[in-house]
Parts: structure tokens; C-alpha cells; sequence
């Protein structure tokens, strides 16, 4: 990667950070907290931005960036006592698939059946991806998110 | 009803959760615990997206409450966040029955942020997500521009208790015929951008997660009341931008 592509995503990261910030206060997300679910947002980005960048396609990057953000937010939610809802509802932002969305509706009602058809299934294993990236990070058990063994003590974050 | 009840209390807590958007684990394991933090004989929950069923023994007398149909329309995090930090405090020992309906009643209580605040964050946020899909400044303002108004939109279809299907339809459509007219007049290279950026609001990422978290939890059924939730609106944001430039080709002969 050269200096220019670099500094390419060091923008679109400070953008994605500014809009997941956005959407929190739409979702009442607490005002303590609103600074993590940028960053989890900026993440989630960089990720995803990182391997489209490296040439893996867009489900796989999605797979993979869903679960860098859920694991952060994990992370952040035990060490901060917040609900991972908290973390994960606006830091997904900026890889939901609106783009997939758009495109299948365009195609379809343009009449081109062949390429909408096409996005609308690329749009559901985007989606597929993202949501199979949450579900495995959040079954987890929390040993891996907590840094040290607290175990016996039945808490949950 | 006993008002000085804790089955009740854990009931009411659970309710105010399942209508602030949070996932049924949840629900169901803060009602339990708070029923066993306070000695409870006797607690079955059972939660579903829009219901709660409870069950209990409490001081020999046998209690029943179900609720049917929550309309969880509004998300509310910090309600979320402060009931779970209420939950912690009734498990250590440190709440009264009584302090915990009053702490309750103060968390109902927590506002929703005002209106013109949450539309310029919308702006915002849509102006942020067309940059991101590679849309120009220009592209960029007009999506701010939709962005505000889309949510004052949904606030209006909120208001006149407008069915999910219309509103996702509608509030789409009026971004595409927005964002075609800006692109008409010169304000904007890319309608699609625009409309991808303004979209981002409606797009169900919410429903998708907490679907899945349902079903990684075994709970299939509200899984799948969410799914169909999220894919339904999926695709009315689709026939609503579909038409809408569908007919814009139509008129202006497929300049756009």
C-alpha cells in the first residue's frame, strides 16, 4: 500500500467514527459511553476497508469485520459494565449493507431481473455474514474478553 | 395488582426492557435475577418479542401476569444501560422493593433526546455514509440535507402511528424522489450516493442483531420474528427507492 491509500483510510476511518457517533445520540446510547462506540465503529470500518483492500471479497471482509467489532465491543462491555447492545447496535453501522439494498431495488424495478437478483443475494449473505460474525463472538464465554479469570463469580455484564 | 410485589417488580423491569429494544436473553435473565435476589419461592418467565408470560410463588400466594403485545417502536439505550446497572444493584443486595419501583419509575422517565437534535445527527450521520460510499461534498450536503429530513419524516409517521411497512416505504421513497431532484437541479453528481447515505437510518442492522442473538441463544421463535421484521423492511426500503427512480426514468427519459 502506498502513502496515498493510507492516508485514504485514515479519512474514511475519521469519517466512519464521526457517523457511528451520530447515530448514537438517534439511540440514546449514554453520553459515557458514545466516544467507544465510535471507535467501534471506526474499527469495524478499518477492518472491512483493510480487507476489500487486500482483495477479499465483500462477504468474507464483512464476516471478518463483524467479528473484530463484537469482539471489541464485548470487550468494552465488560470492562465498562454496559450491555454489549450498547456497543454493538451503532458500531454495526457502518457495514450494514445499505449499498446491497439500493442496488438490488434499482435493479429489479429497472427491469433488470438477472442483476438484481444477483445484488439481493450478495445483500443477504452480506448479511448472513454480519450476523454469523455477532452470533459466534457472543456465544463465547467471557474468558476471553475479560483479561483475567473471575470465574465462580456468575456476574454477567 | 400488589404494588409492593418483587414477581411484579421483575415483570415491570423486564417489560420496560423488551420496549426500550433490548434482546430476550436479556429480558429473561434480568427477571430472573431479580426474582432471586429477592427469595422468591417460585419464578418462571417465558419472554417472546412482544409478550411476557410470568409465573410465581411468592410468600405462599401464587401470582400470574402476562402482557401481550409490547409495541417495542423506540430504541432507548441509556434505559437499557440504566436498568441493567438497577439489575446489578437489586443482585448485590443493595435495593429495596420499594427503592427498585422508584428507581424504575425515574428510568421510564429518562427522555428521548429532542427531535431537532436527533435530526441534525441524522443529517450527520447520512453525510458521513455517503463520503464513506464514495460520494463527492456535493453528494455529501445533499445527503445531509435528506438525512434531516428523513428523520423528521419518521417522527411524523412515528406520531400518526403509521404501520412499519408505510414507513420504511415511505420515508425511502421520499429520500429517492429528494435526492433525484437534487440531482436534477445540480445540487449532487450521484443520486445514488445520496440515497445510500440517507438510507443507512432505515436499513434494520438493529433487528438483524438482536435476531441472531435470539437465535444463538435457542430462542427461535422471537429469532424469527425479528428476522422476518428485518428482512420486511429490507425490502420496503428497496420497493421504495426501486419505484420511485423507476418513474424518474420514466419522466425524464433515463437521464438519471
Amino acid at each position: 500500500m502506498n502513502v496515498e491509500a493510507i492516508l485514504m483510510l485514515a479519512g474514511t476511518t475519521a469519517i466512519a467514527f464521526i457517523g457511528t457517533i451520530a447515530f448514537t445520540i438517534i439511540f440514546h446510547v449514554p453520553k459515557k459511553q458514545i466516544l467507544f462506540v465510535g471507535l467501534i465503529g471506526a474499527l469495524a470500518w478499518l477492518t472491512y476497508s483493510i480487507c476489500t483492500n487486500l482483495g477479499i471479497d465483500i462477504v468474507l471482509a464483512s464476516l471478518i469485520s463483524s467479528v473484530c467489532l463484537t469482539w471489541l465491543s464485548r470487550i468494552l462491555s465488560f470492562a465498562r459494565h454496559e450491555p454489549v447492545i450498547t456497543f454493538l447496535m451503532c458500531g454495526i453501522f457502518p457495514i450494514v449493507p445499505g449499498y446491497g439494498i439500493y442496488y438490488t431495488g434499482y435493479y429489479f424495478f429497472m427491469g433488470d431481473n438477472m442483476m438484481g437478483a444477483e445484488k439481493g443475494i450478495e445483500t443477504l449473505k452480506i448479511a448472513v455474514a454480519i450476523a454469523v460474525g455477532i452470533g459466534i463472538v457472543l456465544s463465547l464465554p467471557r474468558v476471553f474478553f475479560t483479561f483475567k479469570k473471575r470465574a465462580g463469580e456468575g456476574k454477567r455484564v | 395488582m400488589n404494588k409492593i410485589s418483587s414477581i411484579e417488580l421483575s415483570f415491570e423491569i423486564g417489560k420496560s426492557l423488551l420496549e426500550n429494544g433490548a434482546e430476550i436473553s436479556r429480558v429473561q435473565e434480568t427477571m430472573e435475577r431479580v426474582a432471586k435476589a429477592y427469595d422468591v419461592d417460585s419464578f418462571n418467565a417465558y419472554v417472546l418479542t412482544n409478550a411476557i408470560f410470568v409465573n410465581g410463588i411468592e410468600s405462599g400466594e401464587v401470582k400470574n401476569t402476562a402482557l401481550k403485545h409490547i409495541k417495542s417502536t423506540r430504541v432507548h439505550i441509556g434505559r437499557i444501560s440504566a436498568l441493567n446497572q438497577l439489575s446489578r444493584e437489586i443482585t448485590a443486595g443493595d435495593i429495596s422493593i420499594e427503592a427498585g419501583y422508584e428507581r424504575l419509575r425515574k428510568i421510564n422517565e429518562i427522555p428521548y433526546s429532542r427531535l431537532i437534535l436527533t435530526m441534525l445527527a441524522c443529517a450527520a450521520g447520512s453525510m458521513a455514509f455517503a463520503l464513506l460510499t464514495g460520494g463527492s461534498f456535493l453528494d455529501s450536503s445533499a445527503a445531509f440535507v435528506c438525512g434531516f429530513l428523513v428523520e423528521g419524516i419518521l417522527h411524523l409517521l412515528e406520531k400518526h402511528k403509521t404501520s412499519k411497512f408505510l414507513v420504511n416505504l415511505l420515508a425511502s421513497a421520499f429520500v429517492s424522489v429528494l435526492a433525484s431532484l437534487f440531482v436534477l437541479i445540480g445540487f449532487g453528481d450521484d443520486s445514488a450516493k445520496i440515497i445510500i447515505g440517507s438510507i443507512i437510518r432505515l436499513v434494520p442492522g438493529m433487528a438483524l442483531t438482536n435476531s441472531i442473538r435470539d437465535f444463538f441463544n435457542g430462542d427461535y421463535l422471537s429469532g424469527s420474528i425479528r428476522m422476518i421484521d428485518a428482512l420486511i423492511v429490507g425490502v420496503c426500503i428497496g420497493v421504495g427507492v426501486g419505484t420511485v427512480i423507476r418513474l424518474f426514468s420514466m419522466i425524464t427519459g433515463g437521464a438519471l
